[in-house]
């Protein structure tokens, strides 16, 4: 069907859309309502997965693979039956399902099954009576592993001499492509070409709480408490890995100690092995990741590498991108495949290039795999795009802040799949107002010099951002809202609350649709028993979940109406709601409360109960031509970033950065605040100091002590964000995504500062102290 | 995994000695922020450990006839808030306060931090440079040693299976010292130094009359920087000499490379560090 036509069957609900959009004035949405969570959260009261303490529970943990590749001869459990406290030994063989939880190739088993492919796999789960036992009885299970040459390497990989995956036939996953006009005629007629490498390693996502899934067998099925970021999607899995249909698996979420996307991939497939596990014993397993397990064997963010050239005219405009880009895929594809789409069609940045070829490759190693992570793909394609702007600014001898507004996306233009943005496009806006702010022209004159050992030095970034899922894959919204007799609203969303506040936006999306105050709205989020909404990830939480609640809450409204006309005398048009009355408009004296009026609709046949489906109408890319549609619309972000850099230890400190957001209508200033506060010092993390050493795939240093995210003390002054609301048309309000937008030109900003500051120009991240030395002294020595 | 471990927990020092004497196979535990991070991850093989953070008599600091006498129980956080270590105890101090975080310190103990003897332990360098003794006891005797003499390797010291360091005797020093201390890490806190640098200095004139410098975390126990005391010693101060006397670091040093920083990098930070802790003493003496 075309958009359209998709447009056309939803009418009733785009014009609500419609309708919404309009308003400008607003009694909870734009404010800063206070947390749902919060009070609970600061009293330690908020229940995680862990403190679901179930009868009969018991504990296991994972058995991992120490080769990185090799023949599974055998898992026996040794001396671990001695134990009192032992249970059972899982393995694949115990699988009552399919033993596959591949996201979207079906190449990764729930728990290894004849091959491991890297260090750390679960190969087996142990479960005792006692955590600690568990903790102990995994040492003594016996696992024999025939090793296998293993490759390490994406570009020995590429040679297909190892196979991670023999029935594949080739370490390469998969290849995009991403084409507009010729490009290698453009790169002949340029003016300017610069050509640079590009690295970027794996980022674990750090989250407080690591991975665990608690499954309880009950009701002919399972129940499982799962802090995952899509319900439905840990329930297809779960229910495939156990061969009961999804109908007898159900999901709960728990409070949740942080995302990132890592619980997105994990949580299902952590979710499988407890269930496996629960399915063998009979009895209720948690199944919890230590911190060790959590570094050794989740997903990581992406390594790549990017060949980049580029090239541009003499009057500053941008002729062509040209652009290799390689992901380590690690031993699995998972997300793999849409990291690297997303990373090809970003490799422009916002910016008109008439001229595109972005080709990816994905190759299995024998690694940790890769996974979703905040950005998902982009904040390596952006580090080096703008990183690539700056070069090419300098080379023609431009600012780097008015080449980049030379070519700017704006709306009306084309992108790099040839998508035509009509509206929703405010990042040039967004991009001159940072510049003007941090005073960029005075520091860029004034910095750059040393002064005492150090110098300081300003840099600016951009980023563009598709928000939801890719192409023409199926993405809808859904809610479910039901009015008790007493006016009490409770809505049900798969939207899932992982830290970021989204179920805080989602009520105020609510009320203010309702007029009733925040208070008498509960919201039951990320379990399975609410409708389909897909995944909380993409930044389309509150977006795209508060699209769905606003249509939902739109009926209700309706029905208020209708009954509230016939009692208050006056056409349904006229009736306003706010603050828990219901009134006309011409003649406000003539009012009922909100309870009154719900207890009239139960009395006069009006369904107090609405759903607020939402398929959202998109359209087709072309992977032959490598064009065509690419998302439903983009959010975008412009950061300057200051540095000063300890020119003789290589050590850099950030100390201011300015944000500014284009995410169309801002629900809820202080969350979006929080968001791009949290996703600045992950990007200073990622780019500054994280780094997973891997020697023969084996990480060396699973833990804190070596694996360095930063602290408080490397926190930088952070202005308060810029917002421009260039609205979405199907979002709430104009709402479009936002969470992981701060991350994504960081690096490249920070880089770029440094740059400023010691002229030399950072090409990898992470850029440690270490790294930047080296490439002084390189520089001083010539 | 903490394996299954014996625990005893001692509130007098006698009880405990003898207990030592008797079990010499055990282990002390003080704060455990170094003990049972080793326990967890299989580098210490001790499975019977004696508590001796309940000894109260081992946690003071005390200043009388010419010393500085410190508890081995003290805290990182007590030396951090002590006018007395600040004092007269300058470089310590300055050691305490980039320590770690507050959760840590108010646990990880000064003798804890000496008697584990990681190469990068923050108050060693200080120590050496502050002429500071150890007093070792057992049930017998005691003994003094110069904290200089007590190190052999990476976790090795000259301490019998049956002692207990009780004590850290640091002899005040006339005002004319000067001191600095800098720590280099990966980032601006809570981190494990990559290199440390401990410098005492006194002047006559324009000259330098005395200096110490001490670095950790370049060699295999916490080392002297001879060749650079040697190199300004009686020298009159000029930039150039200082700036030599820097590069004369090398020859103290023999850093490896690990997963926090390759051996080329620790020998160039010594010789800025040093430097740095140089120019840092002299800083109101240069006119030049
Ligand atoms: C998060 C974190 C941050 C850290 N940051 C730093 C830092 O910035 N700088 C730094 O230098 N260190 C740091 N450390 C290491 C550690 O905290 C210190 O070395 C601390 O001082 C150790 O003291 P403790 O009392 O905890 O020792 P314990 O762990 O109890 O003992 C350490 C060793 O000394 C022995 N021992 C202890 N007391 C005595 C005694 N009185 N007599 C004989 N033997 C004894 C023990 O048997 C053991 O071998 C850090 C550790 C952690 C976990």
């Amino acid at each position: 069907m075309s958009s359209t036509a998709v447009l056309q069957a939803q009418k009733d609900e785009y014009d609500i859309l419609r309708e919404w959009m309009k308003a400008r004035e607003f009694i909870y949405v734009g404010r800063e309502v206070k947390r749902i969570d919060a009070l609970e959260k600061v009293l330690g009261k908020s229940k995680y997965v862990e403190d679901h303490l179930v009868e009969g529970l018991t504990y296991a943990r994972i058995v991992k693979s120490s080769i990185p590749h090799g023949i599974i001869q055998s898992i026996k459990p040794g001396r671990a039956v001695d134990h009192p406290d032992f249970i059972a030994l899982v393995t694949s063989e115990d699988v009552p399902g399919l033993n596959q939880v591949g996201y979207y190739i079906p190449d990764q088993p729930a728990l290894a099954e004849r091959k491991v492919r890297f260090y750390g796999e679960p190969v087996a789960l142990i479960v005792a009576s006692k955590t600690r036992s568990a903790e102990e009885l995994r040492e003594l299970v016996e696992v024999e592993i025939k090793p296998l040459e293993a490759v390490f390497d994406p570009f020995e990989a590429l040679k297909d001499r190892v196979l991670v995956h023999e029935e594949h036939g080739s370490n390469i996953v998969l290849r995009t492509r991403v084409r507009k006009g010729d490009a290698a005629k453009a790169l002949q007629e340029s003016d300017y070409v610069v050509e640079n490498v590009y690295r970027a390693g794996h980022q674990d996502h750090a989250y407080l709480e690591t991975e665990g899934a608690l499954a309880i067998p009950m009701d002919g099925g399972m129940t499982l408490i799962l802090p995952c970021q899509y319900p439905h999607l840990a329930q297809s899995i779960i229910s495939r890995v156990l061969g009961v249909p999804q109908s007898k698996i159900r999901i709960i979420q728990p409070v949740v100690g942080g995302g990132f996307g890592g619980k997105d991939d994990m949580i299902p497939i952590v979710g499988a092995q407890a269930a496996i596990a629960a399915y063998k014993v009979r009895r209720p397993v948690l199944l919890t990741y230590t911190r060790e397990d959590s570094f050794t064997s989740h997903c990581k963010r992406d390594p790549a590498y990017i060949r980049y050239r580029s090239g541009a005219n003499k009057d500053g405009r941008l002729t062509v991108v040209d652009v290799d880009i390689i992901f380590d895929a690690g031993a699995y594809a998972n997300r793999g495949p849409f990291t690297l789409w997303r990373a090809t069609a970003h490799s422009t940045g916002p910016y008109e290039v008439p001229n595109v070829d972005a080709r990816g490759t994905l190759v299995y190693t024998n690694k940790i795999y890769q996974g979703s992570f905040r950005g998902f793909g982009n904040p390596q394609i952006q580090f080096a795009a703008e990183r690539q702007m700056d070069e090419l600014a300098e080379k023609i001898g431009l600012d780097p802040v008015e080449f980049r507004l030379k070519n700017i996306l704006r709306p009306g233009s084309r992108t790099s799949t040839n998508q035509l943005l009509e509206d929703s496009v405010g990042v040039g806006e967004a991009l001159a107002r940072v510049a003007e702010k941090c005073d960029w022209r005075e520091k860029r004159r004034n910095y750059g010099k040393i002064v005492d050992g150090k110098a300081r030095g300003i840099g600016v970034a951009c980023a563009w951002h598709g928000i939801s899922t890719s192409r023409g894959v199926p993405d809808w919204c859904n809610a479910y809202i039901n009015v008790g007799k007493d006016g009490g609203v409770v809505i049900y969303t798969g939207i899932v609350e992982i830290g970021q506040g989204s179920h805080t936006g989602l009520i105020q999306i609510a009320a203010e649709v309702l007029g009733i105050p925040p208070e008498k709205i509960n919201l039951v989020g990320g379990t399975s028993d609410a409708p389909d909404t897909g995944a909380t990830h993409g930044s389309r939480g509150l977006s795209f979940g508060g699209t769905a609640i606003l249509i939902a809450a739109s009926k209700i409204r309706k029905s208020v109406q209708r009954v509230a006309s016939r009692i208050l005398e006056c056409s349904p048009e006229d009736i306003e709601m706010k603050d828990g009355w219901v009134y006309s408009r011409s003649k406000p004296e003539k009012k009922i409360t909100w309870e009154e009026a719900v207890k009239r609709c139960y009395a006069e046949g009006e369904e107090m109960t609405a759903t607020g489906y939402f398929f959202m109408p998109k359209g087709r890319f072309d992977e032959e031509k490598g064009q065509g549609f690419a998302y439903i619309v983009f959010s975008y972000m412009v950061v300057a970033a200051e540095v000063e850099v300890d020119v003789e230890t290589g050590l850099t400190r950030v100390l201011k950065v300015w944000p500014a957001i284009c995410a169309g209508k801002i629900i809820n200033p202080k969350l979006a605040t929080t968001q791009i506060n949290g996703a600045i010092m992950q990007g200073i993390g990622y780019t500054l100091m994280e780094e997973v050493k891997i020697e023969d795939g084996r990480i060396l240093n699973p833990n804190f002590t070596d694996y360095l995210v930063p602290t408080i003390a490397d926190l930088p002054e952070i202005e308060e964000p810029i917002f421009v609301e260039d609205y979405f048309k199907f979002g709430p309000f104009g709402a479009k995504g936002l969470a992981e937008m701060a991350l994504i030109p960081i690096p490249a900003a920070i880089a770029n500062a440094i740059k400023n500051a010691v002229g030399v120009g950072p090409l990898e991240i992470p850029y440690t102290s270490e790294k930047l030395f080296e490439n002084l002294s390189r520089r001083g020595r010539r | 995994m903490i394996p299954k471990v014996e625990y005893y927990r001692f509130k007098a020092l006698d009880d405990a000695l003898r207990f030592l004497r008797q079990y010499p196979g055990s282990k002390i535990l003080a704060g455990g922020t170094d003990l049972v991070v080793q326990l967890r991850s299989g580098k210490t093989a001790a499975r019977k450990l004696v508590d001796i953070s309940g000894i109260d008599e081992l946690r003071y600091i005390r200043d009388e006839d010419g010393y500085i006498r410190i508890g081995a129980l003290t805290t990182i956080e007590e030396l951090k808030n002590s006018e007395t270590v600040r004092d007269h105890a300058q470089l310590l101090w300055k050691a305490a306060n980039n320590f770690a975080v507050w959760q840590i310190r108010n646990i990880a103990t000064i003798g804890g931090n000496i008697c584990n003897a990681s190469p990068a332990a923050d108050t060693v360098p200080p120590l050496i440079v502050l002429n500071a003794r150890l007093r070792l006891q057992n049930v017998d005797r005691q003994r003094e040693i110069k904290v200089e003499e007590f190190f052999k390797g990476p976790g090795e010291t000259v301490m019998e299976k049956d002692e207990i360091l009780t004590e850290i005797v640091i002899p005040k020093k006339d005002s004319g010292w000067r001191y600095s201390f800098i720590k280099l890490g990966k980032r601006h806190s809570h981190i494990l130094s990559i290199v440390n640098v401990a410098v005492g200095l006194k002047t006559y004139k324009d000259m330098i009359e005395d200096v110490i410098v001490a670095l950790g975390s370049v060699a295999p126990t916490p080392v002297r920087a001879r060749s650079v005391e040697d190199y300004l010693k009686n020298h009159r101060i000029t930039r150039t000499r200082l700036e030599e006397a820097s590069q004369q670091v090398v020859k103290d040093i023999k850093p490896i490379s690990d997963i926090r920083a390759s051996a080329e990098y620790r020998i160039e930070m010594s010789k800025i560090l040093v430097r740095r802790a140089l120019n840092e003493c002299l800083k109101n003496v240069f006119t030049t």
